[in-house]
Order: C-alpha cells, then sequence, then structure tokens
C-alpha cells in the first residue's frame, strides 16, 4: 500500500497550500463523503488508475482535486472593439469568473490589420479586432495581470499577441514571471481543422518553438500552448479521433522542440490540452480519463521525461458548439449542462460553458450569464464535485476508457507510419478521416438515425426568434480610423527600425524571433506590418 | 442534360468548412459536380471561379457573421462581370432577421442551420432543371370539406335548395368524423360532422365554427408526390399517406405552405367507386 501511503502524503502536502473547501463534506442525509474511494483490489488497480496527482493521472492530476478548488471557470469572450470587450470582462469578473478568455476577431487571427482589403466585413465580427499595442491597452484596461490569467486564442501570429500582453504587464508594472495565462499557439489543428492559419508549417514551428525558449526563459508561468482538440470534433470527428490526433500534434511540437535542443522537462510542463466535450455522457468521461493516461504514458515512457510535471496532461474543456441547434434555443442549455458535467466528471483544469444562442449568433449578456451559472450550479449544488473521480471502478466507465485508449493508439500508429503528424496532414489523412465522420454523421441526422431533440423530432411548427447580439457595422469603420490615428501617432522612424531587423533576423533559421517582434509591437507596429514581414520571408500557406 | 456543376465557396476569412465540406459531398453523391473554391475567398475570386469553371449555381457559407457585407459582394461581382444569370445559394450562422435583406440584394434562397443536404439537393435539381423535376398537375378539385354540426340539418339546404344529388353517408371511424358527399358537376362537397369530442373537425368548429375546412386535389401518385414535396421542404402534415374514404390514399398539406388553406391530397385506387 505504498502508493497510497504516498498519495496520503501529497494530500497533506497540497491542503496545507489549498485548503479543502470544507472541514467536512457530507451528503443531505449526513452520509460522510470521502476524498478518494479506490477498490486496491481490482486487477491492475495501480498501473490503470493510481491515485489522483500520481502516475499514470487517469484519476486526475492534482492530489485533492476539486475538493481544495474548483476548476476555473473560464468563459471565452470578445466582440466589437477592445473597449467594449473590456466592458464584458470587467462584468464577467464581477460575476464571479475566475479568468479571462479572449476571442479575437478573425482578421488578428490571420494577421491582417483592420483597413486591409482582406479584412473587409469580418472586423469584430467573431472577436474582438486588435491592430497594435494600443488596442491591447484599452482591452487589457483596470485589470490587474498579476491576479488574472488570461487565455488568448491566437495561434499563427500567437507571438505578436503575447508580445503584446507583454508589453502591457510591463506598462502596469508586473514583471514577466508574474504573467500567467495561455496562448493557444496550435497551429497544426489550424492546418486540420480551423483555418487562420499564415505561413506553411515549417516555419510556423519555428515561432512555436521560439515562443517555448522565450517563455521558459522569461515568462514561466505562462502556458506556451493549448494543444487543441476542441476544433478537430468541431470539424466532425469522433471522440477517439479528437483525442489521437490531438495527441500525435503534441507529440509533434515536442519533437519539433526537441529537435531545436530545448530539454523536455524545461517545456513539457508548460504544454496544456483543450478538448471538446459532446453528449455521449460515458464516453466524454471516459475520454478525458484516456487522454490523461496515454499522454502520461508517451512522455514518460517514449519521451523519457524525468519530471512528474511533464508527465500530467493539464487540460481547458469547452462543451461543444456543433452540438447546438438553432431550433428551440433554450434547449441548449440543458445539452450544455449534460457536457458540462461531463467535463467535470471527466476531471478538466479549467471550463468554458456555451451560450444557448451560439448556433444563432454570438452571446447576448444574458446568455453569457447562464452559461457561467450553469458551471456555478454544478460547481456548488450539485455535490459532484465533493470527491475525486466518481466513475473509477463503474465497469462501463473503466472499459470504455480502456477501449479508447486502445483505438487511440492505433490511430498514433497509423500517424507515425505517415511519418508524424506534420506530414499527415500534409497527405491530408487527419483531414479526410474527420470528413469522413462528418458526413456519416450528417446522414444518420437525416435519416432519422440519430435524433436530435428540436432539429429532426419534437420539432415546433412555429419557431420563436429569441433576441441575438448585434455587432455594430459602423464599427469596422472607427476601427479603421483608430489604427491609422495610430499610425501617425507614432515613431515612424523606430517602427522602420525594428521591422527591419525583424526581417533580417527572420532570415536566420537559428535565432529567436520573439525578442524583435517585441520591440516590434513596443513602437507600436501593426499586427499586419509585423505579419506581412514574415509573410516576405516565410511564405504563405494556401491550402491542401 | 450533363451533370449540373455546382461552386461551394467560402467568402471572406472564416475557416469552418464542415458544413461545406458535407454539402460538396452530399451533393457529389446526388450526381453533381462540385468544385470547392477552399478558405478565404474574395467575392471577386468567387465570381471568377464561377465563370471560369462554368457553374449552373453557386453555394456560399459563412459562419463569421460577414455575410451581410459579402454575400451582396459576390453578387454585385457577378454582374460585373455579365454572370448575374447564375444563382447563389448561401448558408451558416445566418440569422432569421438578416434574409429578407440578403434575398432582396439578390441570394436565391438560405438555408440555415439544421437544413437537410436532401432539401439543398432538391432545390438546385428544381432551380437549374425545372422541368426534369416537374410534377403532373393535379387532375381536378376532388371535393370541397365543409365542416357542420349536424349533417342531418345541414343536407336540406344542399339537397333541396341547391338541388344536388346525394351520394350518401359514410362514418370514417379513423377519422372520427360522419360523411355525407355530395355530387356537383365533376367534384363533391363533403359535409364533415364530427363523431366525438376528440375529432379534428370538432376542434375545427369550436375554433373557427362552421364552414370550408378543405379542398381535396385528385392527384395520381400520391406517395411520390409527398416525397418530392416533402424533399422541397413543403410543410406536410402526413409525410405518409393513409386510408380514406371510398378506398382512396389521402394525405394533408399543412395550411402554412399553401396560404392558410388546408389542401388533401387524394389518390383513388382501382375498384373505388368515387
Amino acid at each position: 500500500m505504498t502508493e497510497r501511503n504516498n498519495w496520503e502524503q501529497s494530500v497533506e502536502k497540497t491542503i496545507k497550500r489549498f485548503p479543502e473547501r470544507k472541514e467536512t463534506f457530507t451528503t443531505s442525509s449526513n452520509i460522510k463523503v470521502d476524498k478518494l474511494y479506490a477498490n486496491e483490489n481490482t486487477d491492475k488497480y495501480e498501473e490503470k488508475l493510481g491515485y489522483p496527482g500520481s502516475y499514470p493521472y487517469t484519476r486526475g492530476i492534482q492530489p485533492t482535486m476539486y475538493r481544495s478548488r474548483f476548476w476555473t471557470m473560464r468563459q471565452y469572450a470578445g466582440f466589437g472593439s477592445a473597449l467594449e470587450t473590456n466592458k464584458r470582462f470587467r462584468y464577467l469578473l464581477e460575476q464571479g469568473q475566475t479568468g479571462l478568455s479572449v476571442a479575437f476577431d478573425l482578421p488578428t487571427q490571420i494577421g491582417y490589420d483592420s483597413d486591409d482589403a482582406m479584412a473587409e466585413g469580418e472586423v469584430g465580427k467573431v472577436g474582438v479586432a486588435i491592430d497594435t499595442l494600443h488596442d491591447m491597452e484599452q482591452l487589457l484596461d483596470q485589470i490587474p495581470l498579476d491576479k488574472v490569467s488570461t487565455s488568448m486564442t491566437i495561434n499563427a501570429p500567437a507571438s505578436v499577441l503575447l508580445c503584446m500582453y507583454i508589453a502591457v504587464g510591463e506598462k502596469q508594472g508586473v514583471s514577466l514571471d508574474k504573467l500567467t495565462g495561455t496562448i493557444q499557439n496550435d497551429i497544426l489543428k489550424e492546418y486540420i481543422a480551423r483555418g487562420t492559419y499564415i505561413f506553411p508549417p515549417k516555419p510556423s514551428m519555428r515561432l512555436i518553438t521560439n515562443i517555448f525558449e522565450f517563455c521558459q526563459l522569461h515568462v514561466p508561468k505562462f502556458n506556451t500552448i493549448s494543444i487543441s482538440g476542441y476544433h478537430i470534433r468541431e470539424a466532425g470527428s469522433t471522440a477517439v479521433q479528437e483525442v489521437a490526433f490531438t495527441i500525435a500534434n503534441g507529440m509533434a511540437y515536442v519533437d519539433a522542440a526537441l529537435k531545436a535542443g530545448l530539454d523536455i522537462d524545461a517545456f513539457a510542463p508548460r504544454l496544456a490540452f483543450f478538448f471538446n466535450a459532446h453528449n455521449h455522457f460515458f464516453e466524454e468521461v471516459a475520454k478525458f480519463r484516456a487522454a490523461r493516461r496515454i499522454w502520461a504514458k508517451i512522455m514518460k515512457e517514449h519521451y523519457k521525461a524525468k519530471d512528474a510535471k511533464s508527465w500530467k496532461m493539464r487540460f481547458h474543456t469547452q462543451t461543444g458548439g456543433s452540438t447546438l441547434t438553432a431550433q428551440q434555443p433554450d434547449n441548449n442549455i440543458v445539452r450544455v449542462t449534460l457536457q458540462a458535467l461531463a467535463a467535470v466528471m471527466g476531471g478538466t483544469q479549467s471550463l468554458h460553458t456555451n451560450s444557448r444562442d451560439e448556433a444563432l449568433s454570438l452571446p447576448t449578456e444574458d446568455s453569457a450569464r447562464i452559461a457561467l451559472r450553469t458551471q456555478q450550479i454544478i460547481a456548488h449544488e450539485s455535490g459532484v464535485a465533493d470527491t475525486i473521480d466518481p466513475f473509477a471502478g463503474s465497469f462501463y466507465v473503466e472499459e470504455l476508457t480502456d477501449k479508447i485508449e486502445d483505438e487511440v493508439y492505433k490511430y498514433i500508429d497509423r500517424v507515425n507510419e505517415l511519418g508524424g503528424a506534420v506530414k499527415a496532414i500534409e497527405e491530408g489523412f487527419m483531414q479526410r478521416e474527420i470528413q469522413h465522420n462528418a458526413y456519416e454523421t450528417q446522414k444518420r441526422i437525416e435519416k432519422e438515425d440519430e435524433i436530435i431533440v428540436g432539429l429532426n423530432k419534437f420539432k415546433l411548427d412555429e419557431e420563436v426568434n429569441p433576441d441575438l447580439l448585434k455587432v455594430d457595422e459602423a464599427l469596422e469603420q472607427a476601427q479603421k480610423k483608430s489604427v491609422k490615428m495610430t499610425r501617425e501617432n507614432r515613431n515612424q522612424e523606430k517602427v522602420n527600425m525594428a521591422l527591419i531587423n525583424l526581417k533580417k533576423q527572420a532570415k536566420k533559421e537559428d535565432v529567436n524571433l520573439i525578442p524583435y517582434i517585441l520591440d516590434a509591437v513596443k513602437q507600436y507596429a501593426t499586427i499586419g506590418e509585423i505579419c506581412n514581414v514574415l509573410r516576405d520571408e516565410f511564405g504563405e500557406f494556401t491550402g491542401i | 442534360m450533363g451533370k449540373i456543376r455546382v461552386l461551394i465557396a467560402k467568402p471572406g476569412l472564416d475557416g469552418h468548412d464542415r458544413g461545406a465540406l458535407v454539402i460538396a459531398q452530399a451533393l457529389r453523391d446526388h450526381g453533381m459536380e462540385v468544385i470547392y473554391t477552399g478558405l478565404r475567398q474574395s467575392p471577386i475570386q468567387i465570381a471568377q471561379a464561377a465563370i471560369q469553371e462554368d457553374v449552373d449555381v453557386i453555394g456560399l457559407s459563412s459562419l463569421s457573421g460577414a455575410h451581410r457585407t459579402l454575400f451582396p459582394k459576390v453578387i454585385e461581382a457577378l454582374q460585373e462581370r455579365n454572370a448575374g444569370d447564375i444563382p447563389v445559394v448561401a448558408g451558416g450562422v445566418i440569422p432569421s432577421e438578416d434574409i429578407p435583406y440578403l434575398i432582396e440584394k439578390g441570394i436565391n434562397k438560405i438555408f440555415t442551420s439544421g437544413s437537410s443536404t436532401e432539401a439543398l439537393a432538391n432545390y438546385i435539381k428544381q432551380l437549374i432543371n425545372p422541368e426534369h423535376s416537374k410534377l403532373e398537375q393535379p387532375n381536378k378539385i376532388a371535393h370541397i370539406g365543409i365542416a357542420v354540426h349536424s349533417i342531418d340539418q345541414a343536407i336540406s339546404f344542399y339537397t333541396d335548395t341547391l338541388g344536388l344529388e346525394l351520394e350518401g353517408v359514410e362514418a370514417v371511424k379513423s377519422e372520427g368524423v360522419k360523411v355525407a358527399f355530395l355530387k356537383i358537376g365533376e367534384s363533391r362537397f363533403e359535409l364533415l360532422e364530427p363523431l366525438d369530442d376528440t375529432s379534428t373537425i370538432q376542434k375545427f368548429l369550436d375554433k373557427k365554427g362552421e364552414g370550408i375546412h378543405h379542398i381535396a386535389l385528385e392527384v395520381d401518385n400520391v406517395e411520390e408526390r409527398l416525397q418530392k414535396y416533402k424533399q422541397a421542404g413543403i410543410k406536410l402534415i402526413n409525410e405518409e399517406a393513409k386510408s380514406g374514404a371510398h378506398n382512396s390514399q389521402i394525405a394533408f398539406i399543412h395550411p402554412k405552405a399553401a396560404n392558410g388553406v388546408l389542401l388533401e391530397l387524394c389518390q383513388h385506387t382501382e375498384g373505388s367507386d368515387l
């Protein structure tokens, strides 16, 4: 029973830092709820399940899980101007949200200024428009960056936005080692599923490893990547494909960083993951548990990482946008509740719950509040967070966990046979697999082999049109003016110098570009100017 | 006529192409030739591709909210190139309040989230090749159904005043009605009296009082017609035909599809005398 003793010791240590939420946990009938229920006599208990906070982490990555602290409730938000989004952020923080998550508009995500011809019609639509440091200053106004952690959904130009964040931190007087947050920075899934790529794979992988290295030295608490299965699932994959392709991509990042000469235990602890939660409740719970176990094994046995922190898969979860229906949108609240519950039962570190109206537009403030309340009800009222990994030992869930693990390894083997994730993506392998499943799903729904309540069964004659959030059409013009003003008011000579310098350094493959991007950002160079320099040097990815 | 050629295009910067890809695949399975542009196409690029590829129809997809700006620009770009006759359909995350604006700007039809690929494919077939998928027109008005509280009380107006011939009275238990048939030319009046409180005729009488309840159209192949209507997204009360009076096969079309009139399709099978 030494493993159990180890766990008990680590619980004691953890509780000193993060005391449990209550002195005792009980049910309504005054039955005491223990931290952990385990039957160590079951076959291969320690090999397959182990203890929370210890290898292979099937039961969670922290010794006390939600007994000490709930997951971070992190709602993804952003629309229109930086000013408007700043208001929504401060509202969400007042409402008890514990972390920020920034949605950027598509021109920002693809490295175009708001007044670029390519940006037409897209400015401020799916997120906030950020052209220069000036916008970032407005976005984060009065938000203390040493206290609030910020997740940024930004990939191809992740380095630029990270540098803007660092620059705002410096202006607030927050030292770099105090900044916490995450950049998505996962380009491979952009090629597979999400589409906001700029450069070809090779220079993109260079920028990513540059970020790993820079952050390890200067911004050690920042998660340098969020390896995302979310969008793979949204594009139509199965749960198994979601985990398999995400882990295959994760291995490609690890390989690239090792090749660049980084030490595995120096960067691996800062790798984070991002998964989806769909409606098949038990499969989703099993999926999260299997994913943790697989990653731990790969990091320990394949990559020989020594630091236990390198073995732990920390992940964010978002409920499944593609499962929501435009019909009878209030039904989506129920779907989100089920999915959020699965994420919590799967041991997520943070969670975004979708709003009921997301199949129709960006969420209104009312809808966003209900989505946050859904998490708060699960946390505070349901009692599901009072014991760790409550589905462990269920014959069904354990069997599903094992099966998902087996199927994931089969896919990873196929990807490896093709020469790894980058090659598999270039050959369109993952895209085809996902596309096939997306089409089969659509056919099942049209044949009513798969029932979607309100869509192909239990329909209403008359759909009620809910109030939707409108992004003001005048915003695009205002943002265009604003970026023009910033360009006029900066020291153009310094901007030119910074950009020329960046161009020079980009030619040299072994130079870390982050300090040069940071320099350009601080001179109020625009995201488009910086990305255009890199486009000239790196070329553009034009699809497969 | 060769295969229908379709251009599926993603205007703007939106990278969500699950819908576009699923639709491309579905239209191919419907025997169409589909060209997919890939992501990030400007309206001008889309118009040029449509002309170069000589397509019969363009399908646009956007989920990023840029549809109000970009969809009309595609129409403009087509018109500038004398290709304004290429029909354009569109889909994605489009709030219903934006649909009239887009139709006014020249989009033929918007298929919103949850639409079936079947409906889209049939719409395109109909649009490109209207003769091909056209159904024969209904043969005649088979009868006009009139809801009455009591056949006994109502009948004398029709037989004595109008002088119509009463062909018979019959109870149709499955529908909860008693029916009287009165011949007029090649058609009939059908007086409908509820047999009990749960009858739809009773509900009609409670809501609206006596009056015209439905118009029945005589057709040749009711099943095929229902299938086509269903595919075209016509709202039906009965998606499959059921047995009506006198050995007939009947189905009702929803009043919403016919300007507030309840239409019945009826097919008289062999051996039916009416």
